[in-house]
């Protein structure tokens, strides 16, 4: 009656409800996606702690009753804040976080290609003539073991 | 008096630091050689201080000698010998000063390596080393100093943290990471040389690389150290969870790696020096900021040390490290490149560019994650996090991509690769790749990224292997370095395929046993024997011992416990492993009850996770065959003392 | 002089550091609830020492002083006496209500009998209410409106100058 009570506030569940090896899984992925609030940055999943225990009950019964992912994350999230959330939802400065790995990797990939075209010489102006001295080939061949 | 005989020493190292700074730098721009001469003592007078300081503290430690601040701190009369020596470097204060007297070995033995040759260069990287060790003196003498007299001593002390003493591991990774940590130092030195003196030589880049790799030897071992002591200890079944002060030893490795891949384009066609120079200053500033996260309490963290005024201070140099090494590059990193060429961007130098690609992008990328949530909180005042799952999705891509890179770069030639060669080089290791996803697949693995890493890890590994069949004794005699570097390969496409198994295919199951129940996981059954309870003067434990036996076989007894320090609030488990080459069984007590004799119980099968310890240490093997110096009968090649000729590249 | 070196390496410098320096005075364990400005999650639990049944819903019209406590709780020992002090005193103007999670009814009685109780104290049995008020640890002590509104959150052991200083928020 009580859990009614609490998730009155989300309405009604929107998946379908969950048992057996699926639901094991299924708290497991999201208890792995919830920080434990006294923990150091451990997850749900992976704290004994007594309240990080007590939330993967709560995960656990939510899926059984049908909510979906989006409902449990969304519903700890308003008790605890985004703090409680361990991957940064796609929204307003979190954005960045994701965006800007990929900006620098193309910034980076553009670099990489405009030096090597800066180092790059024409093809044929620089290889090696070949050489009938046998010091000189000796010498090439020790360098080329490097 | 012991404590007053330390402060000498550690106020005497200030000004022989500084002292020696000063005459160094004096000495390169004079280009005096008994400048150089003289700076070279003041090198050797710092590491003497540092070593006797040391020795000092050692001694008010094992004697027992509260009147000296960090004894007080951290010595107790009834922790075993080996725990009050290692208690050295238990806490903040005692750790600082280690880390001065690895600085002290590293600054000695590079002035001494360096002993008649160089010396255009000797100067300014023994003037940027002191200059360091002046900062770390200036720390262990004012906001972290353990030498502080305490007037009315008590009979007896708390003893080192608690967590810290029950496990082998912890012993030993504190000083790996610091020999990592404070080694990046030296190179540093060298690049700054090589900067202020307005040219990197051919003849100075063994020199620089040498003094690369020792440090990331450590390092590589220190990490790998951290992962397996958390998987021993800590108790959820994972060895890396992308905690800030993880990431901090990370970062600098991931620099250190890139610029000691740069360093060999660097050497072959003198190309990319201010790049590679610019690595080693990162890997350099990386430490120091590594060392401010851990310390400041700033970040949330398992293993932060708590918010001292150590902090501040630490960032205040780290700012005018940064500071200066950017101006130093705007002003001289120009006047480092030579006229080298590469001949295309289809090659193996080509690789390396992509491979610095990568490391740059990964390390930009674990920076921002963990720096994020203090960005967000610095602008609009709201607590986020970014935790474990955003790493692994943008890490997994970028690691797999590497895994790839380990098996394509040295497929393909120097120079210029012909269309033959490429496709050559991609057709037959790719069906040593094929082959071994299909047993991972037959194994059970179905995650699309295990499958492809398991793809890239057979091709790459088939690549590396041919390599170094092919060089075979003669390589290990006269090519070390490439067959050291092949080793180092080959033990990191074990440690990739290695990570990504174990973490994909690891299988868990929470189950709640009454004394004599048994519960399936995988090929063992464990069996719930007793719970007993244990008093120790700094914790109570609940031990749970269990028997776990396969097809009927006896395997072994396991003995997880539940630990309540008296320090702590929740109480912490310590589990207990047992590992086979093939796969590990993990055993963590979730809660216990030992009147009702009834255990809630975390069991973990991970497979093939001891790989990764032994495939790391088969890295630092590999990074210590290639430091090992080769002697070449070449004329040419022999260190000549010609100013003109160290310019020379060879043909 | 190599513009782009010192551009990107001062940008670089200059954004990291401000960062780190802006978040030295920072404790990165104190985190804020979202839940102040915004309606007491619903609950109706039983009270195990008074018998009777606390509908959160039902308080309003006075302040409520909500703490979340346990008998595994050290600091909790140390407020206690506060709380139950502050109830005798105010308690017809304030309603304070205290809920036990991850506990049992005999030790909870056992404490109250040796400690004394001025106010309902309700057994939150598998943590559920404790989840929906966003508590990491106990003790942790919300304070609510009249109209049924968090205006403040405390987390641990309550003394008399903090309640009185939360409580007067709740009374504005």
């Amino acid at each position: 009656m009580i859990v009614l009570l609490l998730l009155l506030a989300l309405g009604a569940p929107q998946g379908k409800p969950l048992s057996g090896a699926e639901l094991d899984q299924k708290t497991y992925e999201i208890a792995s996606l919830l920080r434990c609030p006294v923990c150091q940055g451990m997850s749900v999943a992976d704290s004994p702690s007594t309240v990080a225990l007590d939330m993967k009950a709560h995960v656990r019964e939510m899926l059984s009753r049908g909510y979906t992912q989006e409902q449990i994350l969304g519903y700890f999230e308003q008790s605890y804040g985004q703090f409680v959330l361990l991957k940064p939802k796609f929204r307003g400065v979190n954005t960045l976080v994701w965006i800007l790995p990929i900006l620098v990797l193309l910034g980076g990939a553009a670099v990489v290609i405009a030096t090597a075209r800066r180092l790059e010489s024409p093809p044929a102006a620089e290889s090696q003539p070949p050489t009938a001295d046998p010091y000189i080939s000796r010498v090439r061949d020790l360098v080329e073991k490097e | 008096m012991t404590a007053t005989l330390g402060r000498f020493l550690i106020l005497a190292s200030v000004f022989v630091s500084a002292a020696g700074s000063m005459v160094a730098f004096a000495a390169g721009r004079k280009r005096s050689l008994d400048g150089l001469k003289m700076a070279r003592r003041f090198a050797y007078g710092f590491a003497a201080l540092m070593v006797l300081a040391t020795i000092v503290m050692e001694f008010a430690l094992l004697t027992h000698d509260f009147s000296v601040g960090y004894v007080a701190q951290v010595g107790s009369r009834e922790v075993p010998t080996w725990v009050t020596i290692v208690s050295l470097w238990s806490s903040l204060e005692g750790s600082i000063l280690f880390w001065g007297l690895v600085m002290g070995f590293y600054i000695a033995g590079a002035t001494w390596l360096t002993r008649g040759q160089h010396e255009e260069y000797m100067p300014f990287a023994i003037g940027t080393w002191l200059a360091c060790a002046t900062f770390f003196s200036f720390l262990i003498a004012g906001p972290a100093n353990p030498f502080l007299s305490i007037p009315n001593p008590q009979p007896d002390g708390p003893g080192p943290n608690p967590l810290l003493q029950n496990h082998l591991l912890m012993i030993i990774h504190p000083p790996f990471l610091y020999l990592g940590y404070v080694g990046m130092t030296i190179p540093f030195g060298f690049a700054c040389a090589a900067l202020l003196r307005g040219r990197l030589g051919h003849s100075f880049l063994r020199p620089l690389r040498s003094a690369l790799l020792l440090p990331w030897i450590f390092l590589t071992i220190a990490i790998m150290l951290g992962g397996w002591w958390a998987y021993e200890v800590l108790g959820w079944g994972g060895y890396w969870a992308w905690d800030p002060v993880e990431n901090a030893s990370l970062l600098p490795w991931l620099t250190a790696t890139a610029a000691l891949h740069s360093a060999i384009v660097m050497e072959r066609r003198g190309v990319l020096k201010g790049w590679t120079v610019t690595l080693v200053q990162a890997s350099f500033l990386l430490t120091i900021l590594g060392t401010f996260m851990t310390r400041s309490g700033v970040f949330n963290s398992v293993h932060s040390f708590t918010q001292s005024s150590i902090g501040p201070t630490i960032l205040v140099f780290f700012s005018a490290a940064l500071l200066f090494t950017v101006v130093l590059l705007a002003l001289r990193v120009d006047s480092l490149e030579s006229e080298g060429k590469i001949d295309s961007a289809v090659s193996r130098e080509g690789m390396f560019l992509v491979n610095n690609l990568f490391f740059v992008l990964l390390t930009f990328t674990v920076l921002i994650g963990t720096c994020f949530p203090l960005i967000v909180e610095a602008v609009k005042g709201k607590q986020m996090s970014v935790g474990r799952p955003y790493f692994d999705s943008m890490v997994v891509p970028i690691g797999t991509a590497l895994l790839f890179l380990i098996g394509v770069g040295p497929a393909l030639p120097w120079g210029r690769a012909t269309k033959q060669q490429a496709l050559r080089s991609l057709s037959l290791p790719f069906v040593s790749g094929v082959v071994v996803a299909t047993i991972g697949y037959a194994a059970g693995a179905r995650n699309p990224w295990t499958l492809l890493t398991l793809l890239f890890g057979g091709y790459a590994g088939w690549v590396t292997l041919v390599e170094m069949w092919r060089g075979g004794t003669k390589t290990l005699r006269r090519g070390r370095r490439r067959f050291g570097s092949y080793v180092v390969h080959a033990g990191a496409v074990i440690v990739l395929v290695s990570i990504a198994v174990s973490s994909t295919m690891r299988t868990s199951k929470e189950v709640r046993l009454t004394r004599g129940e048994a519960a399936n996981i995988g090929p063992y059954t464990v069996t719930f024997l007793v719970a007993e309870e244990r008093t120790e003067p700094h914790r109570q434990s609940t031990i749970a011992r269990f028997a776990v036996t396969s097809n009927g076989k006896a395997v072994t007894t396991l003995e997880p416990r539940m630990n309540q320090y008296a320090m702590m609030r929740e109480p912490i488990g310590t589990p207990d492993v047992h590992s086979t080459l093939t796969r590990d069984l993990y055993l963590s007590i979730m809660n216990i009850d030992p009147n009702s004799q009834t255990v809630g119980l975390m069991m973990i099968i991970t497979p093939m996770v001891s790989w990764i310890w032994i495939a790391v240490l088969m890295m630092g093997v590999g990074g210590l065959i290639a430091l090992i110096p080769v002697r070449t009968p070449s004329l040419v090649l022999r260190e000549v003392k010609d100013p003109l000729g160290e310019d020379a590249i060879p043909v | 002089m190599n513009r782009t070196v010192l551009i990107v390496g001062s940008a670089i410098g200059l954004a990291l550091v401000a960062v780190l320096f802006l978040s030295l005075g920072n404790d990165p364990s104190h985190i804020d609830s979202p839940l102040i400005g915004r309606p007491a999650p619903p609950f109706a639990l039983k009270a195990i020492n008074t018998g009777e049944m606390i509908d959160i819903a039902r308080l309003r019209g006075k302040p409520v002083i909500l703490n979340f406590w346990a008998t595994w709780c050290v600091p909790c020992y140390q407020e206690h006496p506060v709380l139950v002090e502050n109830a005798q005193r105010i308690g017809s103007n304030v309603q304070f209500v205290g809920v036990v999670f991850n506990d049992s009814e005999d030790k909870i009685n056992a404490f109250l009998r040796q400690r004394g109780s001025a106010y309902p104290t309700l057994l939150d049995e598998q943590g559920k209410t404790a989840i929906a008020y966003g508590v990491g640890g106990v003790p942790e002590t919300y304070f609510i409106n009249p109209k049924g509104v968090i205006v403040a959150k405390f987390a641990g052991p309550m003394t008399t100058e903090v309640l009185q200083a939360n409580l007067s928020k709740a009374m504005q």
